[in-house]
């Protein structure tokens, strides 16, 4: 339904393909300057997750309008493990340093929309939008 | 100039095939229309110049539409267009070609400062035309008249809203750009010494501006190859906690760029507030004016001023 | 893609060229480890000018690079940060904290001739 682009991500090379193809479609739907990079930002941080804890998954990209104003959403499924406590997951560890961090956190930091539905054993959806001001 | 340049990024999210979809949707525009359109097609296509001068004529009586008819180039095109325009209304095939055109024309319009008021009026006065052909075509059967009319009228709404939100769309990105131009006004970089830059920031410091004043600090440290920016709000009257992280990620990612920022021209009232709200700027150095902030720049970066000669006395 | 590490007297200088895979920043870390006590280096440089990302594996990376050549007695500076990525860095939350930051490469090699008290860390 909507036109969107999909990167299957198994490998860490996936991460930056997911990432530089997030830029330009967000270049493409007039995202400029500081926008583009926290955009493939997070993007980065989400394809990382799948990685680290499903192996395998696929980030989906492409673009939306909500009240007349453009932007883009960028999804990442995975059929891995699921996370068990997502407000565990969702909290901060960065600026202590000390957990592993999922990134999932600050991801939701960079963009405006963040939803994560985890079922264990079936696998994890984040979908998350970012809109041009 | 011939045309102008169509350059919305709009066009691309806002009218995707499922938004059409939704559009028609929204006039209820279903197959015994498309068929009585096909009928009356003849009224239309038969008798174009009728049509788009009753459209321009209503035009030409305003004034406001001067911007619009003193343009040889843009009536030109536009009376091209709507020709097009009309024979694709009937045409049946809504698809994105045909948003393609309707927001082209808005666009020339808005590039004309014709209001949608008045475009309306103009629309109104085409349609009038159009009707007029329509009735003549069912003399002993006036309802039947009014019905095909009715089915036309549905793809005239469809046009209106997007040729409207076009327009809109044009106005707003002219008052966006208008207002980015304002705000990089307001904030320049001064360069002072080497390795130094002022950034005195005036007025109303909001989310949107902060955002930008980041950036621009930053690229300046880039471009200068500034180690201390010292940046003055002494012209700033209030400053909420959402600003206040602003500056304060501004100051730490400037040192990710090697540079220092002294805040100066905290006044008593941004002081209190910070505190109320418990910001907490740590290790960031503040202080009470832009002379202050200098002097401590200065001996960050191993400068000392002394004075070698006596002051020139004035005459 | 290995990234070219050269070497500058006591300084090493890692100059990154182009988007890295996660793999490429270990195989960066472990080389630099490698090098900093074969060849006694006081001072290491990160170039990271082409990058146009550095997300939350790059920075813990860099923290861990700057960790490892501390303890053999090396100093890391990263430099050439660009403005959008510094501020996606700041906005994530992350921190790099434990290594120092400069401009460039010039900046970055005379924050390393300055004498210790001097130097600025992030």
């Amino acid at each position: 339904m909507r036109d969107e682009l999909r990167v299957p991500v198994s490998r860490d090379a996936d991460i930056v393909t997911a990432r530089q193809l997030g830029r330009e479609l967000a270049a493409k739907a007039g995202f400029a300057g500081s926008d583009l990079t926290l955009i493939a930002t997070a993007i980065s941080e989400v394809a990382r997750n799948i990685i680290s804890y499903a192996e395998a998954g696929e980030i989906r990209l492409g673009l939306a309008s909500k009240d007349g104003y453009p932007g883009l959403f960028v999804v990442a499924q995975d059929h891995g493990p699921g996370i068990p406590d997502i407000d565990l997951a969702m909290q901060d560890g960065f600026s202590t340093g000390k957990s592993l961090g999922l990134g999932l956190p600050g991801a939701r930091r960079l963009m405006d929309e963040f939803e994560i539905v985890s079922v264990p054993g079936k696998g994890t959806t984040i979908t998350m939008h970012k809109w041009r001001r | 100039m011939s045309e102008p340049s169509v350059s919305l990024p709009f066009r691309v999210t806002e009218f995707a095939p499922s938004n059409i979809e939704r559009r028609l949707e929204f006039v209820n525009l279903g197959p015994e229309d498309r068929a009585r359109i096909t009928i009356i097609k003849p009224d239309v296509v038969d008798h174009l110049d009728e049509h788009v001068s009753a459209f321009f004529d209503h035009l030409v009586k305003f004034e406001e539409s001067r911007g619009l008819m003193s343009r040889r180039d843009f009536i030109d095109t536009a009376r091209r267009l709507k020709r097009e325009h009309l024979i694709a209304m009937v045409g049946g095939n809504y698809s994105h070609d045909y948003i393609d055109q309707r927001f082209r024309l808005g666009q020339i319009y808005s590039r004309a400062s014709l209001e949608v008021s008045l475009f309306m009026g103009a629309f109104h006065a085409l349609m009038a035309s159009i009707g007029r052909r329509v009735m003549h075509r069912f003399p002993k059967d006036p309802l039947a008249g009014f019905e095909h009319f009715l089915s036309l009228k549905k793809v005239a709404f469809f046009d209106i809203a997007i040729i409207a939100d076009a327009m809109m769309a044009d106005r707003e990105q002219t008052i966006r750009q208008q207002q980015e131009a304002i705000r990089e006004l307001s904030t320049p970089t001064l360069q002072v010494r080497e390795r130094l830059l002022v950034l005195p920031i005036i007025g109303l410091l909001d989310t949107q501006r902060a955002r930008q004043l980041t950036e621009g600090l930053l690229q300046a440290v880039r471009a200068h190859r500034a180690r201390v920016v010292v940046m003055d709000i002494t012209g700033v009257a209030t400053v909420d906690s959402k600003v206040a992280n602003h500056l304060i990620q501004t100051v730490e990612a400037a040192a990710l760029m090697g540079a220092t920022v002294v805040i100066t021209g905290v006044s008593a009232n941004v002081a209190q507030s910070l505190v109320t709200l418990g910001v907490d700027l740590g290790r960031i150095t503040t202080l009470c004016d832009l002379q202050s902030g200098l002097e401590e720049a200065e001996r960050i970066l191993g400068y000392r001023v002394m004075r070698a000669d006596p002051p020139i006395e004035a005459v | 893609m290995p990234v070219p590490i050269l070497k500058q007297g006591q300084i090493l200088i890692a100059s990154i060229q182009a988007a890295l895979t996660d793999h490429d920043l270990i195989q960066l870390k472990d080389e630099l480890a490698d090098q900093v006590g074969r060849f006694r280096s006081r001072g290491v440089i990160i170039d990271v000018t082409a990058l146009d990302v550095l997300d939350s594996f790059a920075t813990r990376t860099l923290r861990g690079i700057a960790a490892t050549a501390q303890l053999r007695g090396a100093q890391t500076v990263v430099v050439g940060i660009q403005p959008d990525v510094a501020i996606a860095i700041v906005q994530l939350g992350l921190t790099l904290q434990g290594v120092a930051t400069a401009l460039d490469l010039e900046e970055g090699l005379q924050l390393l001739r300055r004498p210790p008290n001097r130097n600025r860390t992030s």
